[in-house]
């Protein structure tokens, strides 16, 4: 073991000595960490998701139940709201450089943290695009993706997230992380 | 505010919130610990790379799970890293020698181990925390077989100032491992 004197001076109070002195030890304790190869100094990409297929066998299975759950569901809603939808507790109205503009509708929280929405979009050329959250003028959070086709579309969508850690919306195309509408 | 600035707590907020500066950030703060803990747990450096790189990943999915009511964001990811260590061990075992070698009775046990590597992981971790001029003179000191002098010369400083500077390390050691010293 090395002297610790020899390594900061010998001219140490004794109280600092002595804390000085534990520092030293849990050096020597704890060796030199490695080195990092240069392909690890940078960090790894961060990874995406990653979407795990039924197995095909219960596929059709996984589909009929699917399409029972969202009848019932739907019946269950249109009963029990009487027909009508619920109002929404927000609108955030888009535009972009051109014509296009969009309505998007935030509805009450569910118990899990997920914000229900309604994007009604119009004007924007046909194609996939995306709804994102945004930070700092940066895209944050996905909110979806969707098709659009001549004339307006209408779509539901979800935001599980914070709203109150982010400053907007924007819509992108998809691959793409130009937005076409902003808030 | 800078990623650089920010507190390990404040960089896994804005990782759950998918902030890659943070995120890189944090990777440059603990890669060489996490690698460090997964070498001494699996002996090779191959292995203790992939289940770095699996830590990190499992850093950028999980962060929105840190709580910092529950505890310090360097024991969280000292959690993340050790069961990604145990995935590795659990995927590929290491391989089963046929007539094990006698262990010495005076090797540490599994609790020693542990608060070695507990240790080293807390130590490694301030360390590099210090600033640049300081760092590089206490890795030269404890950990490259250099004399004070042969450091001077090395960096080109008088050796009284490495000495203050060496020291005033120490000191921000003392207060960053406080915990550690008692």
């Amino acid at each position: 073991m090395s002297d610790l004197r020899e390594i900061v001076g010998d001219d140490l109070e004794p109280g600092e000595l002595e804390r000085l002195e534990r520092v030293h030890a849990l050096l020597e304790r704890a060796g030199p960490p490695p080195e990092l190869s240069p392909a690890m100094a940078v960090a790894p990409e961060p990874p995406t998701a990653r979407i795990v297929p039924f197995p095909r066998r219960y596929r059709y299975t996984a589909f009929a139940a699917a399409a029972v759950a969202a009848l019932a569901l739907f019946g269950l809603g249109y009963v029990v709201g009487g027909g009508g939808g619920p109002d929404p507790l927000q609108t955030v109205a888009m535009s972009g450089p051109g014509p296009a503009s969009a309505q998007l509708d935030l509805f009450e929280k569910d118990a899990a943290g997920n914000w229900p929405m309604e994007l009604r979009v119009s004007g924007l050329p046909a194609g996939t695009y995306e709804l994102w959250l945004t930070r700092d003028g940066k895209l944050a959070e996905p909110c979806g993706s969707f098709a659009v086709a001549d004339g307006e579309t209408r779509v539901p969508l979800n935001a599980p997230y914070k709203l109150r850690s982010f400053d907007g919306w924007v819509v992108v195309p998809s691959g793409n992380r130009e937005p076409v509408l902003t808030t | 505010m800078s990623a650089e600035s920010r507190t390990d707590a404040e960089l896994l907020e804005l990782i759950a919130g998918g902030d890659r500066n943070a995120f890189e950030e944090l990777h440059r703060r603990y890669a060489r610990s996490v690698l460090g803990i997964a070498l001494r747990r699996l002996g090779d450096r191959g292995r203790a790379e992939d289940v770095t790189q699996d830590t990190f990943a499992s850093v950028w999915r999980s962060a929105s799970r840190y709580d910092p009511e529950r505890g310090q964001a360097a024991s969280w990811l000292y959690t993340v890293a050790r069961n990604a260590i145990v995935d590795g061990l659990r995927r590929r075992p290491p391989p089963t020698v046929a007539n094990p070698p006698d262990v010495a009775a005076g090797d540490p046990g599994p609790a020693e181990e542990a608060e070695t590597e507990w240790v080293s992981w807390r130590v490694h971790r301030a360390v590099e925390s210090l600033p640049d001029h300081e760092r590089s003179l206490v890795e030269l000191a404890y950990w490259s077989g250099l004399s004070q002098s042969e450091i001077a010369e090395y960096v080109g400083l008088p050796l009284g100032t490495v000495k203050t500077r060496t020291r005033a390390a120490l000191r921000r050691l003392a207060d960053e491992l406080e915990g550690e010293l008692r």
